[in-house]
């Protein structure tokens, strides 16, 4: 799996795509793939794109799910995809409880990610810093 | 030396600090300097977690939430083994001098109690890890008071990255190396 991180409107998804055609990959976007996509990406040979991941965290928090373990058991399962996610947590701890929970927790599952990413990209101005 | 380790919320930031001092710490005599006031339960409970990850490790607390100073008085002055400490961490130490009993003071001296403070405490500190928060990139306008706190935040994190040996940004848990040597 490979980890792609930074702030918003950095070029994140097209650092990834890196000029190859869209078909290439599966995209989703602030959600993980269902079963048949990700059969679909298998037969095909195509890279599976988490994109918005944050969004995804969010949502998942906000419906009460157990978030860590899904994308856990996900990864495990499309061990060469590729997770692209908003950097959220620089800034002053909000005062709304749910506010912080999402930095907080999405923070912490990011730093496992990142344990078990075989690559961490974080993205500045369109260039990917390989920063493992 | 003084090592200056920086991050946002989750960043795993405390962890990597606490590791850090770890491995400094054979022969030294190892203090964790807690700065965080309780107020409520999830207060508690951030607290709660970071006991739990210093557990086993060895480290002899001090709880010091304002005039950091003060906290040499509660070091012990055996010279034969050395003090190393770790602060965690500067964003409630600003908050807790900038807010005080129901007053707000101002940058300045919030600023030179801090820098003052730190400095002191180098006299006799061997290492000392300082763990400080990246508050500033949420791209929000604050009221004015949160906006103070802010610029002192920063300037104090200037102040002390002049002086550090070093400063370490931590990313999604990867150390990043911001400054090597003075």
């Amino acid at each position: 799996m490979k980890l792609v991180i930074g702030g918003y409107f950095q070029g994140k998804l097209d650092y990834v795509l890196g000029g190859n055609m869209l078909t290439d990959f599966c995209i989703v976007d602030g959600e993980l793939p269902n079963a048949e996509q990700l059969q679909e990406s298998k037969d095909n040979g195509k890279t599976v794109i988490v994109n918005h991941f944050h969004e995804w965290m969010r949502a998942s928090i906000r419906q009460g799910k157990n978030a860590e373990q899904e994308i856990l058991e996900f990864i495990s399962n499309a061990p060469g995809c590729i997770v692209i996610s908003d950097e959220i947590g620089n800034g002053i701890v909000p005062i709304d409880s749910f506010e912080r929970e999402y930095r907080e927790r999405t923070g912490r599952i990011m730093v496992k990610l990142a344990e078990q990413a075989d690559e961490v990209v974080r993205v500045i101005c369109g260039i990917g810093q390989r920063i493992k | 030396m003084l090592v200056l380790i920086t991050g946002g919320s989750g960043s795993g930031k405390s962890a990597y600090a606490e590791d850090y001092i770890t491995k400094l710490s054979k022969d030294y005599r190892k203090y964790y300097i807690a700065t965080m006031q309780v107020y409520d339960e999830e207060g508690q409970e951030r607290v709660c977690r970071h006991q739990k990850m210093r557990q086993g490790k060895g480290f002899i607390t001090i709880e010091q939430s304002t005039d950091i100073h003060q906290v040499a008085d509660k070091m012990e002055k055996n010279t034969t083994v050395e003090n190393i400490a770790l602060l965690e961490c500067i964003s409630n130490l600003v908050a807790n001098e900038m807010f005080c009993a129901g007053q707000i003071r101002n940058c300045a001296l919030v600023k030179k109690s801090i820098i003052g403070g730190i400095e002191e405490l180098l006299k006799t500190i061997k290492d000392f890890i300082i763990v400080t928060n990246n508050v500033f990139e949420d791209g929000i306008t604050y009221d004015e008071t949160t906006t103070n706190y802010i610029r002192a935040m920063g300037e104090i994190n200037q102040e002390l990255a002049k002086i550090a040996d070093k400063v370490i940004e931590v990313v999604v848990g990867i150390p990043i190396i911001v400054k090597e040597g003075r």
